[in-house]
């Protein structure tokens, strides 16, 4: 780990950083806001933008005033101004660029670049996950957040560098299967905390059980992109293992959960906690999903413990760093990559800095180009690297190693989606790998189908003992949290058929109240006009946002899903209680846009996503089906019965038959010919568990009873459990 | 599970029976002795009830008249989609089986409430709207080849007839050149049990039949039939089973000759149709009621130039218009007949229809003083 910490704190290129700090640099107003940040004043991001264009309008009816427009600078005043900016100061201009647009944002990319860290140093330790996030309102607008690993632990001192200098794309320009591509790093939020709050970043951090805890306060020095350690006379201190410690870090101020190993970064920020959509809590339990080797503690500012136990006790295989493969690589990059090679010739750039060319292809392509071979690669021009990039795309290149790929599997999307989502059907499908314009990918598929009823399958006695149970302060809020997949909007349908207000405390409800919700749970179907819950993933991580612009959603609607036993309007998301992943495994990963939540759409990766929707499709369409002829059985049933007694009292009124006589056999005809129905039902209507056997889904699917489905419903009881035992 | 046989003993009935309502009993123990043979042997129990649709109906070119064919269709309790008809099949069953019984009969709407409940254990009703039960009606008539009467049912009476013709009705004494405004309504039943018919009591010389009460009323006001010597009926549209029947009998027991005059529509050719070959739906009845030799007077197709008629009497054709006069023209006893198939033309190529009532325009005593009796003098009709 020491080395590749050599190799990120790599000072960010300057070059790069102008360029793109260039384009805000022009009203006044936005570097008085940006000073009035650095000096602590918290701007938001979103009122500097609108402070931008408000300066460039203002700017040009000025100029219109007196007719000729004066000359607003000259090239030696825009010289005096122009000057290196440091990183930090980058970020305090940028921080919309790089997830921190607004207090809501913040807070979630807070806890991804944590989480993130967290995840990739337990799994290159070797260590199986757990970890910890709480998140603490600690006034209007702030929240401290901590999260806690049982990773390998940071040494000491590497931990101001990593959690008090500001890392610029340290996983850029790597081409290997990363949670970080799109990480901005840690420090950055260490850094926003510390610029809206002024409160310093702490850090508990064990290499091993016997060993001290070292424990930093870390103030980011914005101007100088320098870590300023607070504690320990600016050495930090170390606290001893065992009790003493423990209660030493609690004097702090911080929850560290006593493990041999791990870190705990504690931030406070201005922060706005939020449910629902592009929340904290979709992102954990989404990469609960997606990371079934994972255990997650989460408790959020309501107080509220969820925990996702992991349902792998296995690490995914380790992902190999491979080489840009020559048909990914665009012009400018290229032309970049050129200016860099020191000492090369073409061919031996060629061969070197690419995968799958040899040096007879490279002298292909330079034959291609009209370029000589041996030329030195760092003196090619303009027109001739366009030509070396034409002759690349048109030369033939062996497709790239696609081993370099570790897709989360089918297991374990089953595992994942069924440890997580209810739901009563689950199936994945992980396609062979494929390749985009030379980068190879693999595209995943899992879907959960009929985990909304929850709430029908809840007795009085469950009911009653879940109402205890709760610490939820409104009726509203513990339906909400308790029946996973439950949404608001069916939590307020639940709560006006039972009359009840949105602001009623559970505990308080009457009996008479406690069995109308139960009525109104049975009886509401929750399902109905429920759409298909789509789950985006990039190499394991969740995108939650930008869901319209992704190749995923797009490819997703554009699935006629009505042959699979699913409503769907055209163009639209399918109705229903399912929910849907797709995750897409790269060395690179195709984003729209800088701000990486959402898939390009490359032909090559939606055909890809196509055949796993329809693989994971055909399956639910089986079962959907099934299900449909099981009920229609037993409604076919319901219906002779009712009828039959009619037909024996018309019979013997004509003949003087005995009437109860031809009534109950009448009735074993009945039964022998609906005789299906009863094969799959038990004696409480619900379909019996061996109904797969019969049925030939074919590899990875799971069939549970949504019932006793512990994912269904979220106990707080089980979770207080649960917590214990990992003390 | 022990097979106990289920046997059968039906109750005495209340009252003697004719021999009539004998065979009628005894064709529906019938059908509910088979119900308890299936259910006996574990079977499936159906009923194969002969099928009342065109495709069942055959024309009959010798007879002039529409016959049902031999095809059936199966009715299961346990089909979904049959189960409640079967149901319902059984129900009317035993409620005609108690007219029988107490020797009773009563209205198609009687038996509907007869037989309307709730059933037990659901929300749902045996039936819900009369249609519902008078069409089991119809299938048990075809079932057991026992016609209405026989089954102790009739129909609301609807139709009405004056004209120089005395008979009796259950014994009392019909003159039906004494009938006031309203006219003798013709009963449901006219069997001969009920209505007997004296060739001598009957002066008039054919029948003049014409679609609605109002243009009736029209003719009666005028007392068409007293100047022209005639019996006047109407059928309130789709001439009912009684006036059918009693148009039949006039015609066949007393040789009258029927003339129709009927709306330039698809709906009046098909009222003619039915008149003259028989319905689809009865087409079990044809024998007793179709009158191959009815001629249609009018209107016709070519009355809006003909009779000068202005504009504003004109009503545009629909597509279901349209299409239903496409269907009549291709009956098998429209198909050969050029003058028929020319009169559907045209009118789909006016693209309007005309009503009787639209000559009225003209004068309102029009049709009955001018229209029909120059139809009538120069014997122009369709046939
Ligand atoms: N919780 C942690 N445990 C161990 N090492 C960590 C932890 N968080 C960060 N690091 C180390 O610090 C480095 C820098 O992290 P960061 O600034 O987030 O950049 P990046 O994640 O893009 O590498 C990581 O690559 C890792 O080596
Ligand atoms: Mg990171």
């Amino acid at each position: 780990m020491a080395t590749r910490k050599t190799i990120k704190t790599r000072p960010v290129p300057a070059r790069s950083l102008k360029k793109e700090a260039a384009a805000p640099k022009r009203g006044s107003r936005l570097a008085a806001a940006v000073d009035a940040e650095r000096n602590g004043a918290v701007v938001e991001a979103d009122d500097a933008a609108d402070a931008a264009v408000d300066a460039s309008t203002n700017g040009q009816s000025h100029a219109g005033a007196n007719g000729k427009p004066p000359r607003r600078a000259t090239a030696q005043s825009m010289a005096a101004k122009q000057r290196d900016i440091s990183v930090s100061e980058f970020f305090a201009k940028n921080r919309h660029l790089l997830g921190f647009d607004n207090p809501r944002k913040a807070l979630l990319t807070t806890i991804k670049e944590a989480v993130d860290n967290s995840l990739d140093a337990c799994e290159e330790a070797g260590i199986l996950p757990e970890i910890w996030v709480h998140i603490e309102q600690t006034s209007a607008d702030r929240y401290k957040v901590g999260i806690q690993d049982n990773g390998p632990g940071i040494v000491k001192k590497q931990i101001p560098l990593i959690f008090g200098k500001l890392l610029y794309g340290s996983k850029f320009h790597r081409l290997r299967q990363s949670r970080g591509q799109q990480g901005i790093g840690i420090s950055a939020a260490g850094m926003y905390g510390v610029q809206t709050t002024g409160k310093p970043v702490k850090i508990i951090s064990r290499i091993g059980a016997k060993k001290p805890a070292h424990y930093f306060e870390i103030q980011i020095d914005t101007k100088r992109n320098e870590a300023k350690i607070l504690n320990g006379g600016g050495e930090g201190v170390d606290i001893p293992p065992g009790d003493k410690g423990v209660k030493e870090i609690e004097r702090h101020g911080i929850e560290w959960v006593d493990v041999p190993h791990g870190t705990r970064v504690t931030i406070e920020l201005e922060a706005k906690f939020i449910r629902g959509r592009g929340s904290v809590d979709e992102y954990l339990y989404q990469t609960a999903i997606a990371n079934p080797h994972i255990t997650l503690h989460y408790t959020d500012p309501e107080g509220n413990t969820r925990d996702y136990q992991r349902a792998a006790d296995r690490l995914p295989p380790e992902p190999k760093e491979i080489l840009p493969h020559p048909y990914g690589v665009e012009l400018g990059r290229l032309a970049a990559m050129l200016g860099e090679a020191e000492g090369e010739t073409i061919t031996q750039f060629l061969v070197g800095k690419f995968s799958r060319v040899t040096p007879a292809v490279a002298r292909k392509i330079c034959t291609a180009a009209k370029v000589s071979p041996r030329a030195w690669a760092k003196r090619l021009g303009r027109q001739e690297a366009d030509a070396l990039f034409q002759a690349i795309q048109a030369t033939k290149i062996a497709p790239p190693a696609t081993d370099c790929i570790c897709p989360i599997g089918e297991e374990l999307i089953l595992k994942g989606l069924h440890q997580v989502v209810p739901g009563e059907f689950y199936a994945a499908a992980t396609r062979p790998p494929a390749v985009y314009r030379g980068n190879p990918f693999q595209i995943e598929v899992g879907l959960a189908y009929g985990g909304a009823a929850a709430t029908q399958n809840v007795d009085k006695d469950l009911l009653f003992d879940l109402l205890e149970e709760t610490d939820a302060r409104t009726v509203r809020q513990f339906l909400i949290h308790t029946f996973n997949g439950l949404g608001a909007e069916a939590a307020d349908r639940i709560l006006k058929a039972a009359g009840l207000g949105t602001r009623q405390t559970p505990k308080t409800l009457k009996p008479k109240e406690r069995l109308r919700l139960l009525e109104a749970m049975q009886n509401v179907n929750v399902a109905e006009g429920q759409s298909m819950e789509v789950m985006r993933y990039a190499n394991r991580v969740p995108l939650q946002f930008q869901q319209a612009a992704c190749a995923i959603t797009q490819t997703i609607t554009s699935t006629n899903w009505r042959s699979y036993g699913l409503s769907q309007s055209r163009g639209g998301l399918p109705k229903g209680p399912v929910y849907i992943m797709v995750h897409i495994a790269s060395v690179w990963v195709p984003f729209t846009s800088e701000s990486k939540e959402a898939i390009a759409s490359y032909p090559e990766i939606q055909k890809e996503i196509r055949l796993g929707l329809q693989a994971v499709g055909r399956k639910l369409g089986m079962y959907v089906r099934k299900r449909l002829r099981v009920k229609q059985q037993s409604d076919r049933r319901e219906i002779f019965m009712r009828y039959l007694k009619e037909v024996a009292g018309a019979v013997s009124d004509v003949n003087g038959v005995d009437k109860d006589g031809l009534y109950s056999q009448l009735l074993s005809v009945a039964k022998r010919v609906t005789a299906d129905a009863d094969m799959k039902l038990d004696d409480r209507g619900r379909k019996i568990k061996d109904e797969a056997a019969e049925l030939d889904f074919g590899e990875n699917v799971l069939i549970v009873d949504p019932v006793t489905h512990a994912a269904s419903i979220n106990r707080a009881a089980a979770a207080t459990a649960a917590e214990n035992t990992a003390e | 599970m022990a097979r106990k046989k289920l046997t059968t003993a039906a109750k005495a009935p209340k009252v003697k029976l004719t021999p009539r309502d004998e065979k009628t009993a005894e064709r529906l123990t019938g059908l509910a002795d088979r119900v308890v043979t299936a259910a006996n042997n574990r079977r499936d129990p159906y009923v194969e009830i002969p099928s009342r649709t065109l495709a069942n109906v055959k024309y009959s070119p010798r007879k002039k008249i529409i016959e049902m064919g031999s095809a059936t269709n199966r009715r299961q309790l346990f089909d979904l989609s049959q189960a409640k008809a079967y149901m319902r099949t059984m129900l009317v069953a035993s409620g005609c089986k108690k007219l029988i019984d107490q020797g009773k009969s009563t209205s198609l709407r009687g038996m509907f409430y007869m037989l309307k409940h709730t059933i037990e254990g659901s929300k749902e009703n045996t039936f819900d709207d009369q249609g519902e039960c008078d069409t089991i009606i119809e299938d048990v008539e075809v079932l057991l080849q026992s016609i209405r009467e026989e089954l102790h049912l009739y129909a609301e009476n609807r139709g009405a007839m004056v004209g120089n013709i005395t008979f009796t009705d259950k014994g009392d004494e019909i003159n039906c050149a004494k009938m006031g405004s309203g006219g003798y309504a013709i009963p449901s039943i006219v069997e001969p049990d009920v209505i007997v018919l004296d060739k001598t009591k009957c002066k008039a010389k054919f029948i003049l039949h014409v679609e609605k009460g109002t243009v009736w009323q029209r003719f009666n006001e005028d007392r068409f039939w007293e100047k022209h010597n005639c019996i006047l009926t109407h059928g309130s549209g789709q001439p009912p089973r009684g006036v059918r029947r009693m148009l039949h009998r006039l015609h066949n027991e007393l040789g009258l000759p029927l003339y129709c005059v009927l709306d330039n529509d698809p709906w009046g050719y098909y009222i003619y149709s039915v008149i003259k070959q028989g319905s689809i739906n009865l087409a079990f009845e044809s024998q007793r009621m179709a009158i191959p030799e009815a001629k249609y007077l009018g209107l016709r197709s070519i009355d809006f130039e003909r009779c000068q008629l202005s504009d504003s009497v004109k009503i545009a054709l629909n597509d279901t218009d349209r299409k239903r006069a496409r269907q009549v023209a291709q009956y098998p006893w429209f198909e050969k007949k050029p003058k028929w198939q020319t009169e559907i033309r045209k009118m789909l190529s006016n693209d309007f229809k005309l009503e009787v009532e639209s000559l009225i325009s003209k004068d309102i005593s029009y049709v009955t003083e001018e229209y029909v009796p120059a139809r009538l003098k120069e014997q122009d009709w369709l046939d």
